[in-house]
């Protein structure tokens, strides 16, 4: 790091932490959700709307920054940005936070996604651009891809995981224990979406192939419901009401020859079972001085089964042919040697596109996780790995 | 009313010229005439060598399985399941893969040859789209 002139690790902290409750059906707007949320936030750290002078949105939010601003009828907002693509944001815009706290900008930033995955417009029902007559042009390039039937993020993922089966002898069993490990960790949390309904590796079986060799519990949720969270610096989160969640270190990263766009792309990539995480994890484990052996609690972003999967051994946990042993020796049970997304993840805790690990990352270094992780002091937080990826190191205040 | 399949925008300044060519029964790739790296998904500069001196090339239309899926959850009124999405690593231009669907659930093994086939779609544009090789 000596040849760094500014480094950000342990400069700042996420101070408060709020969240709706996560439901089939919010019955409000996203707007409403967002509102109540950052208020939520605010209200865990100790702080008020006046002392909220940035915002971060996602720029899958239908909920704007200024949208948002107006809601809490802020007044002093002298930063705001947009990060992206979808599921990829939350690390990232962790990351623009910690900037514009380091360069003066803003001193009290809020983070926010909102949806109404459920009873709005469903990830399921096909991507944007589906429903129109021709698709692609301006480097959308769906016009290689939505023509010939492809049209979900399940299909996309579904032949991911296909390749990764053929190419590391991948099996479905070691896939539907990633499925069965996220709910474990949901029965236990009272706020997981699938707090009451077990699922086991034979219901796992059971449920239909949505698409080869995908099936329905290898699907995250869809929900209505919003994550925010308050990020300022370590010094001044001392004095709040929370012990701070210091940010150790965060990172962003695209990588050469990983295609442009937003996901269909990544398809046309050398390698589909190695995603931008990978060269994110050397930059965000460099940034921290700190290696995969060094973290006790992992949340990784988990909009399917395989999309974990494939972060185990990007990040470094295993070997890339030995994810699905990895998963088979019980590594991410609480007894493993990571465990991971102790509320339930996006599988069954509530899908609030990777923001609800952000929090459940936050929890785990306070110490009142539902699965806390005893002794925890180092947790990984990941965003979306495939087209570019975004993750965060958390350590404990 | 029949649904009508999702069709391609096909004038891009960047891959209309793959869609044109398809109309021509022609499998074409960028390519840089500087350096011959292949360019896909198409784009109009060479990062490789720094050149815009980029094409299309015409390939062979023959490539190799990669990996597939059966979709068996029906999405889209025009794309009846089970249908399988294909992709096809292309044999004279390996770093070039493109998407195929084959109607049902084929017999399919990861590396057996694929040959291109033009799919008309409505007479609105052709596709280039993938089978299994006959000899």
């Amino acid at each position: 790091m000596s040849d760094v002139e500014f480094s950000h690790r342990d400069r700042c902290s996420i101070a408060g932490i709020g969240s709706t409750e996560f439901s089939k059906n919010s019955e409000r707007s996203e707007l409403t959700m967002a509102t109540q949320a950052t208020l939520a936030a605010l209200a865990d750290a100790g702080l008020t709307t006046d002392d909220v002078d940035g915002i971060v949105q996602c720029d899958h939010d239908l909920v704007t920054y200024n949208d948002l601003s107006e809601s809490l009828g802020l007044r002093n907002v002298t930063y705001y940005a947009t990060v992206g693509p979808g599921g990829i944001a939350p690390a990232g815009m962790v990351a623009q936070a910690v900037g514009a706290i380091m360069s003066g900008q803003a001193k009290t930033i809020v983070l926010y996604r909102a949806l109404n995955g459920r009873s709005g417009r469903r990830f399921g029902a096909g991507v944007p651009g589906m429903e129109y007559e021709r698709v692609g042009g301006s480097q959308r390039w769906d016009e290689f891809f939505l023509p010939y039937g492809l049209v979900t993020p399940g299909q996309f993922f579904a032949l991911l995981a296909q390749r990764h089966m053929t190419e590391f002898g991948t099996t479905s069993a070691q896939l539907g224990q990633i499925a069965v490990t996220c709910r474990e960790r949901a029965n236990a949390n009272p706020a997981a979406q699938m707090y009451d309904r077990k699922l086991s590796l034979d219901d796992y079986f059971n449920g239909r192939m949505i698409s080869n060799p995908l099936r329905l519990f290898d699907f995250c949720l869809e929900t209505d419901g919003a994550c925010a969270v308050v990020i300022t610096s370590t010094e001044r989160a001392r004095d709040l009401r929370q012990p701070p969640a210091v940010i150790r270190a965060v990172a962003q990263r695209t990588m050469r020859g990983g295609q442009g766009g937003t996901m269909f792309p990544v398809l046309a990539r050398k390698s589909i079972t190695s995603m931008a995480a990978k060269p994110l994890s050397k930059t965000l484990f460099e940034r921290a001085g700190l290696g995969p052996s060094d973290v006790d609690v992992a949340q990784f972003y988990d909009c399917f089964t395989i999309t974990l999967l494939l972060q185990l051994s990007d990040y470094g946990f295993c070997a890339t042919d030995e994810a699905g042993a990895f998963v088979e020796s019980g590594a991410l049970e609480m007894t493993g040697s990571i465990p991971v997304n102790t509320a339930g993840g996006n599988m069954s805790e509530g899908y609030i596109h990777g923001m609800n690990h952000v929090l459940e990352g936050v929890r785990q270094m306070r110490g009142t996780s539902t699965s806390q992780v005893s002794g925890a002091e180092v947790c990984l937080v990941t965003s979306a790995p495939p087209i570019s990826s975004s993750a965060m190191i958390l350590t404990k205040g | 009313m029949t649904p009508k399949r999702i069709l391609p925008v096909d004038d891009d300044r960047d891959t209309g010229g793959f869609f044109a060519a398809a109309k021509e029964r022609r499998l074409v790739v960028r390519s840089c005439e500087s350096c011959g790296a292949n360019l896909h998904l198409p784009r109009a500069y060479c990062y490789h060598c720094g050149s815009f001196a980029t094409a299309w090339r015409e390939t062979a239309g023959r490539g190799t399985l990669h990996a597939w899926t059966v979709v068996e959850h029906q999405i889209h009124p025009a794309y009846e399941v089970p249908y399988t999405v294909v992709l096809v690593d292309l044999d004279d231009a390996p770093d070039v893969r493109l998407v195929g669907n084959i109607p049902g659930r084929p017999l399919l093994e990861a590396g057996m040859p694929m040959q291109v086939w033009w799919d008309d779609v409505d007479g609105q544009v052709v596709l280039p789209n993938w089978e299994p090789a006959t000899a």
